[in-house]
């Protein structure tokens, strides 16, 4: 009894199985056959060059230090703060008044603490950077 | 240790390559210097020019600005070596400037000397130049009949380029709807229609199927440019409409002038890949003397040998790897499908049925060289 209920049950399987298969060589099939020497050459090129690009990007240790600097959550929040301000910055450009140019525009703009507090981070930045270069060239790098 | 690559080809360009990335942290102590001197600023993928004789590719495909291949830690000059001073470990370039090196390898290359044949360079087709290349498409765009001989002159590069022309030209014509009116003869120097007894094997059905007819033992002589008729040595001769010639090749002049192999090959040990009584000097690809075929994968398979090599000896004092011969050919059968040949110094090729993956194979490794030289792949 065993084998005779079970015998259908396999063959049954085994049929959807093939079915299975046939459907997947049929697909290859269609790939194959919607493929042409132009696509294979165009999609060869671009992994070429995306090999390449992957190539250079990871054995960059500037950018690999960048990533590792980036992964910091202070930093992140940063990124997410420098998003915004260019949003915010480019909105408020386009409804404010073009400047007038000269000192008392100039002054006008430093007396507003946030563009300080800004030129306060940008003269940081430079600081340290140029500290940084300074050793780098010592070195003979 | 102060490396001197001299030639900017396949081979030289990954030697320098694969140098540089293994030996990456030696170069930043500075205890390494790989320097590159090459006769141009540009880099030829030289079996695209097959193609651009069909019409299948554009010239401007087949080139990449040197400089942009290599690491940017090889010190690279265009600058071609006129004298190599082996007993003082330097060279002497164009320029007048003198190189030192501890270990050179030399990768200078081939070049085609059709002019070796009286009245070839005048009255053939070739294909191993680019400006013969764009030639020969437009001479075969413009036939639209009669009898074509396809000649061969030895030594050449690429072994399979006889084989491959026949069977471009035979679906070139077919695609034109003019197969019928074109003769197409090949002629081959020695008494099989191949080198490699196995490629001919296989290709001789086929230039039946497609009714090419073939005359072994047929070293060319002299063509007659005004009479069109191509002679050989053996004393036979064919009357053509359009000749087109695998020109022989010899080893660059710079290495026949400086005393260094007959006929411009260096004579090299063919495990270690050094140049005979010379240890410190490697040379690679169509610059050996040796028995394997003058393709760019022998030139890639042995570029990896000598870069492991003196990658080892800067790291432990000696080399680890031998080269065994190995040399992959891919062969197009024609438009839309391919086969390859994988061989070394013990095995011979085992041909598989031709394909049409194997051609779109060979049409992304037409793209993926570029990767290759760059020492990625």
């Amino acid at each position: 009894m065993t084998t005779e209920t079970g015998t259908p049950a396999a063959a049954t399987a085994s049929a959807e199985d093939l079915h299975q298969l046939a459907e997947l060589a049929n697909l290859v099939t269609a790939a194959r056959d919607a493929m042409s020497d132009d696509i294979v050459t165009r999609l060869a090129g671009a992994m070429s060059e995306g090999i390449t690009l992957l190539d250079r990007l990871t054995r960059n240790e500037g950018l690999i230090y960048l990533l590792q600097e980036l992964d910091r959550p202070e930093n992140q929040h940063f990124l997410v703060s420098l998003a915004n301000a260019f949003t915010e910055a480019s909105r408020e450009l386009a409804t404010t008044p073009q400047a007038q140019g000269g000192l008392g525009c100039a002054i006008r703009l430093v007396r507003d603490p946030g563009v300080l507090e800004g030129l306060r981070l940008v003269s940081l930045i430079g600081s340290r950077l140029s500290k940084s270069m300074r050793e780098m060239h010592r070195h003979g790098g | 240790m102060r490396i001197l690559v001299v030639g900017g080809g396949t081979g030289g360009t990954i030697v320098a390559n694969n140098l540089a990335r293994r030996l990456s942290g030696e170069i930043r102590a500075g205890k390494v210097k790989i320097t590159m001197l090459s006769a141009s600023d540009k880099h030829m993928y030289q079996p695209g020019l097959l193609y651009v004789a069909f019409g299948q590719m554009m010239p401007d495909e087949l080139y990449r600005d040197q400089a942009s291949l290599l690491e940017s830690s090889i010190d690279f000059h265009v600058d071609p070596v006129e004298q190599f001073e082996l007993d003082k470990n330097q060279v002497k370039t164009k320029s007048g400037k003198v190189y030192m090196y501890d270990v050179m390898v030399i990768a200078t290359g081939s070049r085609i000397v059709p002019e070796q044949i009286p009245g070839l360079a005048e009255g053939a087709e070739t294909f191993y130049s680019e400006a013969g290349a764009v030639k020969m498409f437009k001479r075969l765009r413009e036939f639209q009949g009669g009898k074509i001989a396809v000649v061969v002159g030895v030594p050449h590069k690429c072994p399979i380029a006889p084989v491959e022309v026949i069977f471009s030209l035979n679906d070139y014509f077919k695609a034109r709807g003019i197969r019928d009116k074109v003769t197409i003869k090949y002629h081959y120097p020695i008494g099989r229609i191949h080198t490699i007894k196995e490629v001919a094997t296989w290709a001789k059905p086929e230039f039946d199927r497609m009714g090419i007819e073939y005359e072994t033992l047929f070293n060319v002589k002299e063509v007659d440019v005004q009479n069109k008729v191509v002679k050989s040595e053996e004393d036979t001769e064919y009357a053509y409409d359009l000749l087109i010639a695998i020109p022989p090749h010899r080893g660059m002049e710079v290495i026949e002038k400086n005393g260094l192999g007959e006929g411009g090959w260096i004579p090299t040990d063919r495990h270690k890949l050094t140049m005979n009584g010379h240890d410190n000097v490697y040379v690679v690809g169509d610059t050996t003397n040796l028995p394997v075929s003058k393709t760019g994968s022998a030139a890639h398979f042995e570029a990896e040998v000598i870069s492991e090599n003196i990658s080892s000896i800067v790291k432990i004092g000696t080399p680890v790897r031998d080269y065994d011969g190995k040399v992959y050919c891919f062969i197009e059968t024609g438009h839309d499908s391919a086969t390859y040949a994988m061989f070394n110094y013990q095995n011979p090729p085992n041909l598989k049925p031709p394909s049409k993956p194997m051609h779109w194979f060979k049409m992304s490794y037409n793209k993926m060289y570029w990767t290759s030289v760059r020492g990625l792949l």
